[in-house]
């Protein structure tokens, strides 16, 4: 009867009228339908209208499917078409989702043009993406429900890691002591416990690797010191300090992910005061000051050095004298940054309290032990504050409306993400869950759900843009009001208070989170604009300020900067920190450096640290601020750039647009 | 009283030990090669501010430990700065001098200038001698080269000759 139809491509193929009745049949079925013989007879019955309609042209798939789409609902097949509209619904969601998908893949591969060539552009790297886009795109279409998809979408939230949301959990504080101690195995043998302090680092090195291979965030040494320590004993200050040496080495060199990226790797220290813990903290320390090869400043790991009064705070502290090398080597290399154990939401704990490199802290727990080791943040989903500032109108019974819709949306999501982990067994993560280092994981078989585990785990709710929130709200961030300080602090509690509710609805460690949002802040700024322009003080930078964080293109003294970000610590109990910005590396300068830890320590922070640019001439060793494109002292344009990004140091050229923005707009404190 | 500056920097790390206050002041006759802030060397050029302005924006200042006076040069302004320096000593704060004159020039000059005297007293670290590029050293602290030094002043003065303090 028809010769031909035309595909959605463009192509015209032979027309196959028994691919009409296959779709009718497959439709009637999933609605109980058993009978071939009735789709048939409704083949033809298509057939006739679509006679009816054609002056001699070659119809499409589209008007085709329109065709049985009347017939089966004019024919008393209203089930039967429901199925049918739905499936092609769903068919066209998924064909769409494909296209863009093509396209995506295009971009990442067309990206070898670029001419610098680092990790983030290697073939596994390029592959990774591709995979990644894939996922994002499957989990969106498919799997995740479409209130939260939709909500993701259009910018009202942002879920975190969405290309492992089924795959894999966040991060984890590892249990060093215990993998050394037992011996681990990697899924090729058994590894013994380490006889030698550089063998002990490496296979500390190797414990970070296989453990990020797992999972997609941060990986933690919670007390590294006091890990770690057994295995120097007795051992020399030297071999000690080659072994430390040799895990900042491992660190930047070694790969995950299949030579993707480093592993994002953390180091908590600076509490055990036995000879041999100092020694690892010492040695650590200096190693990390020497730097690498030819000097660089090391990107990994992130070093956190707990300061506690009584311990290594003050003068008469036993480790008084690690802290005023961490403070030396924080005004040279950007870290260590300082982990503040008296604050007054950390003090109940003792010093037991770890951060990870991007800020994420895991302490209470209403399913077992309140420990840090063996627990990490499950995963992450971030509110987009300044929008709800801006649909609020100034109206705050609307704004609190608003924020009530969108966390609550933001929990359900969290809970439904949590229960797609629990589907997870032990085997699909063999290191972390399989080598027992998760709490809760140690007594479980290859095939059980990790649920047992990761109860321990936190599910968390972040949110971003305090200041053009408070802005759309009162015409005024925090830094320039005190009312608007007021009103910030008043709103991150009652979200707070949120995530403490759910705590107790769902039994599950729900926590609040400062988040530091890497490719949030420049996405939700851009789908914000397209919906309501470009408004002075919300949506004029290219990105929103990090959490509560003080705009850092408004200038204010380190002092008051603190003394605001401060109160907002205590609330954000799944991670927070504060950064002070100086124009100059301080590296002459270690007691400029101490003063400012000194009154984060004073103004309740549980975590914070100092930024400033590390430019570093790999010709001649030159480090300090080199505004020109060549290093004023040899000449060479090999220059690296070194800057931090939500939490973790990074080369300028591997920031997004959105951090590149918020970089130039930086303005140290004046 | 008013002084002539190039700018004002309320937190500088890079400008002697630990957190100071930077007052830049304009005009210097020296136009050293290389010089760091040429825009100072013009006195008509930056702007006139009070002292008592600047003193009040200094006490804002809760995690300095002192205040620097830089250039320029500030033993042309002498009066101005020496009458700062004494009112920002009782606030407990430091002061780091900086300066193209070197610390035995500035002895002689304080014979005959009692404003040279003053600032001199009232200043903690000097920073001494013009910026001399063939001696330039990037990684001293706190100088640009090597012909500059750091001078404990208070030592200098009591030993009736130049201090250093490394």
């Amino acid at each position: 009867m028809f010769a031909k139809i035309k595909k959605r491509d463009g192509r015209e193929v032979h027309f196959d009228d028994s691919k009409i009745t296959d779709a009718i049949f497959k439709a009637a079925r999933s609605v109980g339908g058993e009978d071939r013989e009735t789709a048939m007879e409704l083949t033809l019955e298509v057939l006739r209208m679509l006679k009816q309609q054609s002056n001699g042209q070659v119809f499409g798939v589209e008007d085709v499917q329109d065709v049985v789409e009347k017939i089966l609902i004019e024919k008393g097949h209203a089930k039967t078409a429901k199925a049918y509209i739905l499936y092609r619904d769903r068919r066209s969601r998924v064909r769409d989702a494909k296209g863009e998908l093509m396209d995506v893949v295009e971009d990442i591969v067309k990206e070898t043009d670029r001419d610098n060539a680092n990790v983030g552009n290697s073939p596994s790297a390029k592959m990774l993406q591709i995979a990644s886009a894939a996922s994002r795109r499957y989990y969106l279409t498919r799997l995740i429900d479409e209130d939260y998809s939709l909500a993701h979408s259009r910018g009202d939230i942002h879920i975190h890691d969405l290309d492992f949301y089924a795959t894999t959990c966040n991060c984890l504080q590892i249990p060093l002591e215990k993998l050394l101690k037992e011996g681990f195995n990697t899924g090729h043998g058994y590894i013994r416990p380490p006889k030698r302090p550089a063998s002990a680092t490496s296979l500390a090195a190797i414990i970070l690797q296989s453990s990020q291979n797992d999972m997609f965030g941060g990986q933690s040494f919670p007390f590294f010191d006091k890990q770690i320590a057994p295995s120097m004993d007795g051992a020399d200050e030297d071999k000690v300090y080659q072994a430390m040496e040799a895990l900042v080495f491992n660190l930047n060199s070694m790969h995950s992910r299949a030579g993707s990226q480093v592993p994002f790797s953390s180091i908590n220290l600076g509490t055990d005061t036995s000879e041999e813990g100092r020694g690892v903290t010492r040695n650590f320390l200096l190693a990390y000051e020497a730097g690498l090869g030819r000097g660089e400043n090391p990107i990994f790991p992130n070093v956190i050095f707990r300061v506690k009064k009584g311990v290594s705070f003050d003068p008469q502290d036993p480790n008084y004298d690690l802290f005023q090398l961490a403070v030396r080597v924080a005004s040279k290399r950007l870290n260590p940054t300082f982990s503040f154990m008296d604050s007054s939401f950390n003090k109940p704990y003792d010093d037991q309290v770890a951060y990870m490199g991007c800020r994420t802290r895991t302490m209470d727990n209403r399913r077992g032990p309140a420990v840090t080791t063996g627990r990490g943040n499950l995963s992450f989903t971030t509110i987009n504050l300044p929008r709800l500032g801006i649909k609020a109108e100034r109206n705050m019974k609307t704004f609190y409306r608003l924020l009530d819709e969108v966390t609550e949306l933001t929990i359900n999501q969290l809970y439904h993400r949590f229960q797609v982990q629990c589907r997870l067994k032990v085997k699909d993560l063999p290191f972390v869950m399989g080598q027992g280092m998760y709490l809760g994981s140690e007594d479980l078989k290859p095939d059980d759900s990790i649920e047992p585990a990761i109860v321990n785990g936190t599910l968390t709710v972040g949110f971003i843009g305090l200041a053009e929130m408070l802005v759309a709200l009162t015409g005024y961030h925090h830094g320039q009001s005190k009312d608007s300080q007021q009103l910030g602090l008043e709103i991150v509690n009652y979200l707070r208070r949120k995530t403490d509710e759910a705590c107790e609805r769902f039994n599950l460690n729900y926590t609040l989170l400062a988040t530091p949002a890497e490719g949030t802040c420049g996405r939700y700024v851009r789908l914000d604009r397209k919906e309501y322009g470009i408004i002075p003080g919300i949506t004029n930078q290219e990105y929103y300020t990090n959490s509560y964080h003080i705009p850092v293109h408004f200038p204010i003294s380190s002092f008051d900067k603190i003394s605001l970000e401060g109160p907002y610590h205590r609330f954000c109990n799944a991670g927070h920190i504060s950064y002070v910005e100086f124009a100059s590396p301080p590296q002459h300068n270690p007691e400029a450096v101490e003063a400012i830890i000194r009154h984060m320590a004073e103004s309740d922070m549980g975590y914070g640290g100092i930024n400033y640019p590390v430019d570093f001439c790999c010709n001649c060793g030159l480090q300090g601020v080199i505004n020109e494109p060549n290093c004023p002292r040899c000449g060479s344009a090999d220059i690296r750039r070194i800057r931090r990004i939500t939490g973790y140091l990074s080369t300028i050229d591997r920031f997004n647009d959105g951090k590149v923005e918020e970089l130039k707009h930086r303005l140290p404190h004046s | 009283m008013k002084i002539r500056v190039a700018g004002i920097e309320k937190e500088s790390v890079v400008d002697g030990p630990g957190l100071r206050f930077v007052i830049f002041v304009q005009g210097c006759t020296r136009h050293c090669s290389g010089c760091h802030n040429p825009d100072t060397w013009d006195f008509y050029g930056g702007q006139e501010m009070d002292t008592g302005e600047i003193l009040a924006q200094i006490g804002e200042g809760r995690l300095n430990r002192g205040v620097t006076f830089s250039g320029g040069e500030p033993f042309e302004q002498v009066a101005a700065c020496a009458l700062l320096a004494e009112q920002i000593k009782p606030l407990g704060m430091d002061i780091v001098t900086y300066s193209g004159y070197t610390f035995e020039e500035l002895q002689t000059k304080s014979l005959a200038d009692e404003d040279v005297k003053r600032l001199l007293e009232a200043t903690d670290i000097l920073v001494d001698g013009p910026f001399i590029a063939e001696e330039r050293d990037w990684d001293l602290p706190f100088r640009g080269s090597r012909n500059q030094r750091l001078i404990l002043v208070h030592e200098s003065l009591a030993a009736g000759m130049a201090v250093q303090a490394e």
